[in-house]
């Protein structure tokens, strides 16, 4: 009852070509990350699909392997990130256009980006073991 | 063998090294490594005398072992030092007046910023200069001759922020390359032609086939670069420009030593010239013209070391006059003749720039004698001492230079009794008589104007120019120099009084130049004897110059000035020092001046070229530039494109 060849590459090849589209299009770090790391998991998808047609375990290895390497790297391109959020504080991938060459002005978006939207309220929790500060009904006067 | 000889050049050289890399640390006391050098070099020196003094007729020779150099092909120049009675006379000079003169900086450069500078190059010099006479190869002479050029480069242009002194160590070394280009062309000459550069096989070789034309050309290639190194007409502008330097260093290398390394070049290579008789007589015919002419311009010079510059010249000049005269059996005597001469003048020529620069350092920089006169109050160790060299270079007797000049004059007389070229001799001979009227002359003009009349002192006395402790309350007084200057001038001036006489009687000198084995071996035995007439009519000459220096000077002091406007063309003449740097712009400067232009321009044709060519590839990687735009997300839709092709290719394409 095994998952055809087809079946597994098609997966695969969808979740590579996800995380490039979405390498190439998004601005946010994080994000960017994400599809590098998706980017990755299809290829490791493709290795485990191939052992299993072939029937030995290299590309179980490999996938292995590239899980560990992933994580380690996902623990240093998070803190890179933090570090470079620190030092813009913007996490959009265009604010670092520093390695370009010398004599090249810095390429700027032809129309602006969209506002980002307005932050859902988040709820705020009391702190534990005292009153919430009384609510107010209809603001003003109290 | 005698390896301890290799002392001689290793204790200057690791003086030198020492002081020039750790001159830092040193600094003030950067002068002992290079006096206990020269020193100890000295001490094996007159050791070295002592020992060939001592066998007569045995083989007078001290030698090492060779330290092969290089063989390539059929030439295999090997090092090796080997001391002869001329040579040791030779590194005795050296050494011992390079000690006293060492002593003598310690004072005179104290507070320079350069001292330890200046001491690195002095070792080096001492070290060049005494390789060049231990030498026996001529190609190892050569280098040490380069070297010896180079110490003097560096010397001269010590305060190289100073302009003049800048473009007179270019001069001196510009002027002498000419005759090294000469020397360089007679090395080759001898060596194409003979197959040898070891000097007594070479003599040996020599002997033994027909020679000539060859002989004569390598002599007078030879002698070509003895008139740049000694200044000798036509190259002997660079001298007189060459005391921009520190007056110690004048005093060593543009008085004492490097400048008769010529003469003894030509002693040294005295076993070929007497077989070439032409070659000599152009030596002597050089030598006594420059005497003449160097002597007619120091007589109106102003600058008290100018007039001693050109009286160096003019002995060097004297010199060569002595050993060209040295025509078939009077090869011997003209050699010790002038190696006699050349022993006493570094004595009292050392010791009269030595004194000058104790003028120049009480006088605050000052040295032309129009602003200084009537010292001998204010100075009177530098005035005694002073004096003792004038007068033996006027040939007072029985100062030492009345010795060394009688026997040269005495040469060149018997030169004029030769079979050949005697008419040419006889004008040796007279201006030879002539030079030595001027020498007494001018040399007494110096002496009376700096230090008899009514005192004169600079306002920049007291001021020295290097002086450290500089009080600002004393008025104009000029102090006489501290004891490690004036102890070295009395050295030197013991030596300029005694070692004339000393030498000359019986003959020890000559006797002991002429064990040197090369001229044992080639020259005729000469018979000494004293020619008294000569001697009275020197001393006259003598005598007059001074006292009519004396009169001229000192009882009426403005009788100079009526001589000058009596003759306004000679005086012209010789205070512009017969244009011959003026002519030398026009003829020489000039048109390598034009060429020099010619070639920045086609220089800057050729650069033109290159660089067009180097901005090429520049231009084509402007069109590819704006890749770089340093976009992340650009660089991955670039790789993934390219990767996409990569595959399409491999997909399609088979």
């Amino acid at each position: 009852m095994s998952v055809p060849l087809g079946h597994s590459l098609t997966v695969g090849a969808a979740l590579f070509v996800l995380g490039a589209v979405g390498f190439l299009t998004r601005r946010n770090l994080i994000t960017l990350f994400l599809c590098a790391e998706l980017m990755l998991q299809g290829v490791a998808l493709n290795l485990v699909a191939f052992a299993s047609h072939h029937g030995h375990l290299h590309g179980q290895a490999f996938a292995l392997f590239i899980v560990t390497v992933a994580a380690c790297e996902a623990g240093l391109a998070l803190a890179l990130i933090l570090m470079l959020y620190r030092s813009r504080k913007s996490l959009d991938v265009s604010l670092w256009q520093d390695l370009r060459d010398p004599d090249l002005e810095p390429t700027l978006d032809v129309e602006r980006l969209p506002a980002p939207p307005a932050e859902e309220a988040q709820p705020i929790l009391a702190v534990a073991g005292r009153l919430p500060p009384p609510r107010i009904e209809g603001g003003g006067d109290a | 063998m005698h390896s301890h000889l290799w002392l001689i050049l290793a204790l200057p050289l690791g003086a030198g090294i020492l002081v020039g890399l750790f001159g830092k640390l040193l600094k003030g006391q950067s002068h002992w490594p290079v006096i206990l050098g020269a020193a100890g070099a000295c001490g094996i020196s007159l050791h070295a005398l002592w020992q060939l003094h001592g066998h007569h007729d045995s083989v007078s020779l001290l030698q090492t072992d060779t330290l092969p150099w290089f063989s390539a092909g059929g030439v295999s120049v090997g090092l090796r030092l080997a001391i002869d009675p001329l040579s040791a006379v030779m590194l005795t000079a050296i050494t011992f007046i390079g000690t006293w003169i060492a002593i003598y900086s310690a004072g005179y450069m104290h507070g320079d910023p350069g001292y330890p500078r200046y001491f690195a190059v002095f070792s080096g010099f001492v070290f060049s200069m005494c390789g060049l006479v231990l030498t026996d190869n001529l190609l190892v002479l050569y280098g040490f001759w380069e070297g010896v050029g180079i110490c003097s480069y560096l010397l001269i242009g010590f305060w190289f922020a100073k302009p003049t002194a800048a473009a007179a160590a270019r001069k001196a070394f510009l002027v002498t390359r000419l005759g090294d280009a000469g020397f360089a062309l007679g090395i080759f000459l001898l060596w194409s032609k003979f197959g040898t550069l070891s000097l007594p096989t070479l003599f040996e070789t020599v002997r033994g086939q027909p020679v000539e034309p060859i002989l004569t050309t390598a002599c007078l290639l030879l002698f070509c670069g003895a008139v740049g190194k000694s200044a000798q007409f036509p190259l002997h502008v660079w001298l007189p420009d060459a005391m921009e330097g520190p007056t110690p260093a004048s005093a060593l290398i543009h008085a004492a030593t490097m400048v008769t390394a010529g003469v003894y070049l030509v002693a040294r290579c005295m076993p070929l010239f007497v077989l070439a008789p032409t070659a000599l007589v152009v030596v002597a015919g050089i030598g006594a013209f420059t005497a003449l002419l160097a002597a007619l311009i120091a007589l109106t010079q102003h600058d008290l070391k100018r007039v001693m510059a050109y009286s160096t010249v003019s002995q060097l000049g004297y010199m060569f006059a002595a050993l060209g005269c040295g025509q078939g059996k009077l090869a011997a005597f003209a050699v010790t003749a002038a190696l006699f001469h050349l022993f006493t003048h570094a004595f009292f020529k050392a010791l009269l720039f030595l004194a000058s620069g104790s003028v120049m350092h009480a006088m605050g920089g000052v040295i032309d004698m129009r602003r200084i006169g009537g010292l001998r109050k204010a100075l009177p160790i530098t005035h005694a001492t002073f004096a003792c060299g004038a007068f033996a270079l006027a040939g007072l007797p029985p100062l030492s230079g009345f010795w060394s000049k009688d026997e040269i004059l005495a040469v060149s007389q018997e030169a004029t009794h030769g079979d050949v070229f005697a008419a040419i001799y006889l004008c040796v001979f007279a201006a030879l008589l002539m030079t030595a009227l001027l020498t007494a002359f001018y040399t007494s003009r110096a002496y009376f104007r700096t230090f008899w009349g009514k005192e004169v002192i600079p306002p920049e006395a007291g001021s020295h120019g290097h002086d450290h402790h500089n009080d600002h309350h004393v008025a104009v007084v000029a102090h006489e120099s501290p004891a490690v200057m004036t102890v070295p001038l009395m050295v030197l001036a013991a030596g300029a009084v005694l070692v004339g006489g000393a030498l000359a009687v019986n003959h020890v000198f000559g006797h002991f130049v002429e064990n040197t084995p090369d001229f044992l071996k080639y020259f005729a035995v000469h018979e000494h004897h004293a020619n008294y007439v000569l001697m009275a009519v020197s001393t006259v000459l003598a005598m007059f110059g001074i006292v009519s220096a004396y009169f001229v000077y000192v009882v009426k002091p403005g009788t100079a000035d009526v001589i000058a406007s009596r003759a306004p063309a000679l005086h012209r003449l010789s205070l512009n020092r017969f244009y011959f740097d003026e002519i030398y712009a026009v003829i020489a400067a000039g048109p390598l001046a034009a060429l020099a232009v010619i070639s920045k321009v086609f220089d800057m044709l050729i650069d033109g070229i290159v660089d067009a060519v180097g901005r090429l590839p520049r231009l084509f990687g402007g069109l590819l530039r704006p890749v770089q735009n340093g976009l992340v997300q650009f660089y991955a839709l670039a790789m993934l494109l390219g990767l996409t092709v990569f595959i399409a290719i491999l997909a399609f394409a088979r």
